[in-house]
C-alpha cells in the first residue's frame, strides 16, 4: 500500500523465570530486534516480565479444535529439527492463548504437535521452528534493563486502589 | 500461517457446518482463526473489530491535545500513560482484526480515506481540562460497559484483546471519577467547569451505546452468533444505573430534564436521545470530523520516513545475512 508493509511477529512473553512461556499476541515491525521492542512497548508498559521472544507469524502453524480431528503426523524418516509447541488449554476469558508446552524433535510441525498431544491436552496448538524464534537473553543486565522500568512502576490490579467516592475524594 | 476457512450460503454443505458452528458457539467455545466461519460472521467482526481499533487510534486526540496543557505533573503523567494506552488498544485490536485475513494497511487506508467509521465520541472537541476528566469517566465509563460485554465474545483474538483493554480502561475510569469528584467538590470555577463538561459530553456519552435496538439492524445476529452478548440499550440501562446516583451524590446536575428514577424496575430512566446530532455526526458533521482525519493523515505522513528508514535498514541486514 505505501511499500512499508511489515511482517506480522507473534509476541511470547514469560512472566517470571519459572513460569511458561505464553503466546500474548502479535507486532508488526521491520526485523525480530524491532519487534522485540515494540512488543515490549506494547505488552510490557505494566506488567512484570521475565523474557520476550517473537518469531514470524507466518512461520507458526496452527491446529484449531476443528483441525485436530484430521490431524496427520507425517514421519517418513527425514531429518529433524526443534520446535516450539503452545497449546490452548481451554475455552475459559483469558489475556493468553498458548502456553508453552515443550520443545520437540520433529520431522515437521505437525509431527511436533502429535508429540505435544501425549503430555498436553488442549483446545488449539501451535507450532513453530526453534531456529526462527528470537528472545530477549535472559542475562541479569538484559532483564534489568529491559523489564525492570515496567516492574517499577508497582503493577498492581485495578481493584488494589479501591473504589473512588465523592466522601473518599473529599477526606482525602 | 493460519488458513482461513469461510463458508458462504451456497456452498453445499453451508447449512450443516452453520449448524456446527451455532452449536459451537452456544457451548461457550471460543471461535479461533484457523475454524470454519460464515462470511458474515468474518464481515461482521472486521467491521466492528476495525471501527474499535480507529476509534482507540482516533481517541487519542482529543485528550493528547491537553498532555502539554495538564494542570500538574501528576496529571501529565496519568494523562500521557492514559494516551499510551489507548495506542496500545489500537495495536491489539488492528492485530485482532488481521486474524481474520485483512491487513492493517487496508484498515488504516480505509480510516484515512474516511470510508471507515470511528466512535462519534471522538468528533467533539476537548474545551476545558475538565473535559479530560469527564472522558476518563464517562466515555470510558460507557467504553468499559461495551468492552467487558465484548470480553465475552464468540471469536478468541477479539475477547481476548478484550480482556487485556478492560484491565486498562478501568485505571482510567478511576482517574477520570477522581478527577470530576475533586473538581465538583472544589472551588466555584472548578465546578462550573466541571458541570460545563459534563453539560457537552453527556448526550454524545449515551449516544455511544448505538441506536435503539428498535433501530439496529445487526443486532439480533450479532447476539445470535455471541459477537455481542448484550443489547445497545442493556449496555446503555447498565452504564445510567451506575454513573447517574453518583453524578447526583457529586452534586452535578445531569442535563436531561425527563430523567428518572422507576421504582418498578430499577432502572435510570433517560429522556429522549438527540438521534439527529447523532447521525449528523456519523456522516461527517460533527464538529471535529475534519480536524481528526486531517490530523490522523498528517501523523501518517510525518512518520513515513521512519517507515522507509527501519525498512531500508531491514532489507540491508537481509543483504547482508544473505552475503
Amino acid at each position: 500500500m505505501w511499500g512499508t508493509e511489515w511482517p506480522r511477529f507473534e509476541v511470547i512473553k514469560q512472566d517470571t523465570q519459572h513460569s511458561p512461556p505464553q503466546m500474548v499476541g502479535s507486532v508488526h515491525a521491520a526485523d525480530p530486534e524491532h519487534a522485540l521492542l515494540v512488543a515490549r512497548h506494547v505488552f510490557v508498559r505494566r506488567p512484570a516480565a521475565y523474557a520476550l521472544f517473537v518469531a514470524p507469524a507466518e512461520a507458526f502453524f496452527h491446529v484449531s479444535q476443528e483441525g485436530l480431528k484430521d490431524l496427520a503426523p507425517r514421519r517418513e524418516g527425514g531429518p529433524e529439527e526443534a520446535y516450539w509447541v503452545f497449546a490452548k488449554r481451554s475455552h475459559r476469558r483469558s489475556m493468553v492463548y498458548g502456553d508453552l508446552v515443550g520443545r520437540f524433535l520433529a520431522q515437521g510441525p505437525e509431527d511436533a504437535i502429535a508429540q505435544a498431544l501425549l503430555q498436553a491436552q488442549g483446545v488449539a496448538f501451535w507450532a513453530v521452528p526453534e531456529r526462527l524464534v528470537v528472545g530477549t537473553e535472559p542475562t541479569e543486565e538484559v532483564v534489568e534493563s529491559w523489564f525492570a522500568p515496567a516492574k517499577d512502576k508497582r503493577y498492581r490490579l485495578q481493584s488494589y486502589y479501591g473504589l473512588i467516592t465523592a466522601k473518599g475524594v473529599e477526606d482525602a | 500461517m493460519v488458513k482461513l476457512r469461510i463458508g458462504y450460503p451456497e456452498d453445499p454443505d453451508y447449512g450443516e457446518r452453520l449448524a456446527e458452528f451455532e452449536a459451537r458457539i452456544a457451548r461457550g467455545e471460543k471461535i479461533e482463526p484457523g475454524d470454519w466461519m460464515p462470511a458474515e460472521y468474518r464481515r461482521q467482526l472486521i467491521r466492528m473489530i476495525s471501527q474499535h481499533a480507529h476509534s482507540e487510534w482516533v481517541g487519542m486526540l482529543p485528550e493528547g491535545a491537553w498532555i502539554p496543557r495538564a494542570p500538574s505533573l501528576r496529571r501529565k503523567l496519568i494523562l500521557l500513560a492514559k494516551v499510551q494506552d489507548e495506542a496500545g488498544h489500537g495495536q491489539y485490536l488492528y492485530h485482532a482484526a488481521e486474524t481474520l485475513g485483512i491487513t492493517r494497511e487496508e484498515m488504516v487506508a480505509a480510516l484515512l480515506s474516511g470510508k471507515a467509521k470511528y466512535s462519534n465520541i471522538f468528533n467533539y472537541p476537548t474545551l476545558t481540562w475538565a473535559d479530560v476528566g469527564i472522558i476518563g469517566w464517562l466515555v470510558d465509563g460507557m467504553a468499559i460497559k461495551n468492552q467487558t460485554m465484548l470480553a465475552q465474545c464468540s471469536y478468541g483474538p477479539y475477547s481476548r484483546a478484550m480482556v487485556r483493554i478492560c484491565a486498562e480502561e478501568t485505571f482510567h475510569h478511576k482517574q477520570g471519577k477522581e478527577a470530576v469528584l475533586l473538581y465538583a467538590k472544589g472551588s466555584r470555577k472548578q465546578r462550573q467547569m466541571v458541570q460545563d463538561a459534563l453539560n457537552r459530553w453527556w448526550w454524545p456519552t449515551l449516544m455511544m451505546a448505538g441506536p435503539h435496538d428498535t433501530d439496529s439492524p445487526h443486532t439480533p445476529l450479532l447476539l445470535r452468533w455471541g459477537i455481542k452478548t448484550k443489547t445497545n440499550d442493556q449496555v446503555r440501562q447498565e452504564f445510567l444505573n451506575e454513573h447517574v446516583p453518583e453524578l447526583l451524590e457529586a452534586g452535578l446536575r445531569i442535563p436531561d430534564p425527563h430523567l428518572r428514577y422507576d421504582e418498578k424496575t430499577g432502572n435510570w430512566i433517560h429522556g429522549p436521545i438527540p438521534w439527529d446530532e447523532f447521525w449528523k455526526v456519523i456522516n461527517g458533521e460533527g464538529p471535529m470530523n475534519r480536524q481528526r482525519l486531517l490530523a490522523r493523515r498528517r501523523a501518517h505522513e510525518e512518520g513515513r520516513w521512519v517507515r522507509e528508514a527501519l525498512e531500508a535498514y531491514a532489507q540491508r541486514q537481509l543483504a547482508q545475512a544473505a552475503d
